[in-house]
């Protein structure tokens, strides 16, 4: 079964041939096809053992290791998202990025690996007598070495892999055990991706991962293209206290690909992936702390809540493009607000720690943002820097109706209220939902009851009215 | 006063009209740094169509008479890489291609979009002649990949967020003062250490809001971080380690032929930088006639 399902890979090979390269390439291996004389065993871009080698290679191995076969070690690596850089670039340039990252996994598995290409952007490593610490570390580096991004076309590609890592078995045979660490490769990518999965020995069920890197790459590339024509957008959504009046405003990302709007949260995570987070981080900082200074000049001084991604906090510049924004906007800090997710407030970093108290500090306010959908803890409450708490729109959906979560709400608003916490309630959408936010006493609601997110100009006009009145 | 004007299409405004869109433009000055040109935007929507007309963008840039003269003297400077003379507009737009007019737009616009009276024109000047240098250098070094327009641009924008801070924070001319003398550490840490943000940041904000390309963004953002020029393998793109180094050794060969060394940065970076351009000392002595007649040329 194993071996099936192994050979049932095989005639990929042929495909593997014709995407290869140059005219000439496809032309000298096709012609050694029909000579009948022996198929190449090394790969040209990569300088890897070949696939239809890989069992006589491993068999190899096997007998090298028959004393001790459990220390025989197999990792399948597997590009994440991959497919997506020949549909975009071609081939030629995909074989350049093949070659760089086979480069990459050479010099961290070492001389001794032996190494295969198992797939246009499939290898494995093979390891003799390495332990699970030693197989473990490895695994670390092999992420982060190829995590180096690599300028391709303009962008900046962020290469990422998924591993699995397994060991020879007694009754292994050279197919059986590559296929386990396929599967366990399965299921890195399963869990997202950019990981290392480790399988001692009993096979894991299949998987199926569904894979939107095409939607991703779509959405990059529109970023790019943004970025460099200044086709981004900000909208504002205000945030509102029981009398009426703003209690601040949430700045969102906006961007169209194939004409329809994608999603922040969408936005933010290709955004990441491919570092451009850096460019627009910094973008958005200034746009949020000019808004904030032009709505302070028309007589409407407030808040503007900027979201913060896990990118942005883990660097070390981030309190100097926090201060540069507020410097070149002429903005005192307590007009900004940084909205963050809890674990980011909890996050061990030493850097993310510094840069929260360092805004804390300048008095840059600080949101927990989307609390309630986490594993959020009563108990790290007390410690977190935070000044202001925000309920998910998931935990809104459920009133007026769910009384427990009702309860939940008041009593977390009161604890906060006395941590010195502003409470507010995302998501509300209905004059129901809005009473009973009210009624459990938080301090402001934010929703499409009150207005959409709109861009600078509607917020203005917005604002204008609602002080007419 | 500021050099801020706004070109003919200002003069046929009625008188009161005028107070008012200057008051209002002083107010936006007076909260902001200086917003990114109108013409910069215009020219990206040229850029975005299938089939862009350079006549129309021609007929923009023609608009500003001042906007127009800037860069047929720039696109025809010996810094900008053409070797054909440009006579107008259209010869510039021709030979530069929409992409990198928009660049020089930008470096021309710079200076415009801040005051130009007391120590800022001493400093617009210096960094004029660093750019035009710049500019000179990367021609000269012939490397793939440095275009002698990003050099020269870079070299204008490196170093603007000196004059946002210099308007920001009373102190700041002091810092200036210490961190151009300071030996050990580098330049921004000086900064930082009595600030809670530094020129380069700063300067780095501004040409992301003014859509510079990213390697040149990065570039001014980095430009004193030995660290990120020297790293192994490589922090930053290859094509902003060399604009960093073509403008910090056009400064350095601007310092050695006036003869006025006030910076400590070639001590800090200097060896970092000539391997990034392929020479070494001797290349650069040989280069001093060449670099003199281009700093006569840009003043």
């Amino acid at each position: 079964m194993i071996a099936e399902s192994f050979l049932r890979l095989v005639p990929e090979r042929s495909e593997i041939i014709k995407r290869k390269g140059t005219a000439s390439g496809r032309f000298r291996l096709r012609v050694r096809a029909m000579t009948g004389s022996p198929p190449a065993r090394s790969d040209p871009t990569t300088g890897f053992h070949l696939r239809n080698a890989a069992p006589s290679v491993v068999a190899r191995l096997f007998a090298a290791t028959d004393r001790v076969p459990a220390s025989l070690c197999a990792m399948w690596l597997d590009l994440d998202r991959f497919r997506q850089v020949n549909d975009s670039f071609g081939y030629a340039e995909a074989d350049a990025v093949i070659a760089l990252i086979a480069g990459r996994i050479r010099s961290v598995a070492g001389e001794r690996a032996t190494l295969l290409r198992m797939g246009s952007d499939e290898f494995a490593i093979l390891l003799s007598a390495v332990a699970t610490p030693d197989a473990e570390r490895i695994a670390g580096r092999l992420l982060a070495t190829i995590d180096q991004p690599i300028p391709l076309g303009g962008i900046l590609l962020r290469p990422s892999v998924s591993i699995g890592i397994t060991w020879r078995l007694a009754a292994d045979d050279p197919l059986s055990l590559l296929a386990r660490a396929d599967r366990a490769m399965g299921e890195a990518k399963r869990q997202g991706g950019d990981r290392f999965v480790v399988v001692a020995a009993e096979p894991l069920g299949a998987t199926s991962a569904a894979w939107s890197a095409r939607q991703d790459l779509e959405i990059e590339s529109v970023l790019h293209a943004s970025l460099a024509t200044g086709d981004l957008d900000l909208h504002y959504q205000p945030i509102v206290r029981p009398d009426g009046s703003v209690e601040a405003v949430e700045a969102l990302m906006r961007c169209a690909v194939g004409g329809r709007q994608v999603s922040p949260l969408q936005l933010v995570a290709v955004a990441e992936k491919t570092g451009l987070i850096v460019r627009i981080g910094e973008w958005i900082l200034l746009q949020g702390a000019r808004c904030a200074a032009r709505l302070r000049a028309q007589g409407c001084p407030t808040k503007v809540a900027i979201n913060i991604s896990r990118l942005q906090l883990y660097s070390e510049s981030f309190l100097g493009n926090l201060h540069a924004a507020l410097i070149c906007a002429r903005l005192p800090a307590d007009a900004i607000e940084l909205e963050l997710t809890e674990s980011l407030f909890v996050d061990a970093s030493p850097v993310v720690q510094a840069n929260l108290r360092g805004a804390r500090e300048a008095g840059v306010g600080l949101a927990i943002d989307d609390f309630g959908t986490g594993y959020s803890s009563l108990a790290n409450l007390k410690d977190l820097p935070a000044t202001k708490l925000k309920f998910d729109r998931a935990f809104i959906n459920e009133l007026p109706e769910d009384r427990r979560a009702f309860a939940i709400l008041s009593a977390i608003t009161r604890l906060a209220g006395e941590l010195g916490m502003v409470v507010v309630a995302e998501g509300v959408e209905t004059a129901a939902q809005l009473a009973a936010c009210e009624a459990a006493r938080v301090d402001a609601t934010q929703g499409f009851l009150h207005a959409k997110p709109m861009s600078e100009e509607e917020l203005s006009q917005w604002m204008e009215t609602r002080k007419a009145r | 006063m500021d050099g801020n004007e706004e070109g003919p299409l200002m003069d046929k405004r009625a008188a009161g009209q005028e107070t008012v869109t200057t008051a209002l433009e002083d107010n936006l000055r007076a909260i902001d740094i200086p917003p990114r040109p109108l013409i910069i935007d215009r020219i990206r929507d040229e850029m975005m169509q299938g089939d862009p007309c350079l006549r129309r963008v021609g007929q923009l840039i023609s608009a500003d008479v001042g906007l127009a003269a800037g860069l047929i003297k720039t696109a025809g400077s010996p810094s900008f890489g053409l070797r054909t003379r440009v006579r107008s507009v259209a010869d510039a737009l021709m030979l530069l291609g929409l992409d990198v007019t928009s660049r020089a737009v930008a470096a021309i616009s710079l200076r415009r979009a801040f005051p130009n009276s007391g120590h800022y024109v001493r400093f617009w000047d210096a960094s004029a002649r660093i750019a035009a240098l710049s500019g000179w250098l990367a021609q000269e070094v012939s490397l793939p990949g440095l275009p002698a327009a990003d050099a020269y641009t870079f070299g204008l924008f490196r170093d603007c967020g000196i004059v946002i801070l210099l308007r920001r924070l009373p102190t700041y001319m002091q810092t200036l003062a210490r961190a151009n003398g300071d030996t050990g550490r580098s330049f921004t840490a000086v900064e930082r250490a009595e600030h809670p943000t530094d020129h380069a940041v700063v300067g780095g904000l501004m040409a992301v809001d003014w859509w510079l390309p990213e390697e040149i963004c990065q570039a001014i953002r980095h430009h004193h971080d030995r660290a990120a020029l020297a790293s192994f393998p490589p922090d930053l793109p290859t094509l902003s380690r060399r604009l960093i180094a073509v403008s910090q050794t056009a400064e350095h060969l601007l310092q050695q032929l006036s003869g006025a060394s006030r910076t400590q940065e070639w001590a800090k970076l200097g060896e970092v930088c000539l391997p990034l351009l392929g020479i070494d000392e001797e290349d650069l002595r040989q280069m001093h006639p060449g670099a003199t007649a281009i700093i006569q040329t840009a003043d």
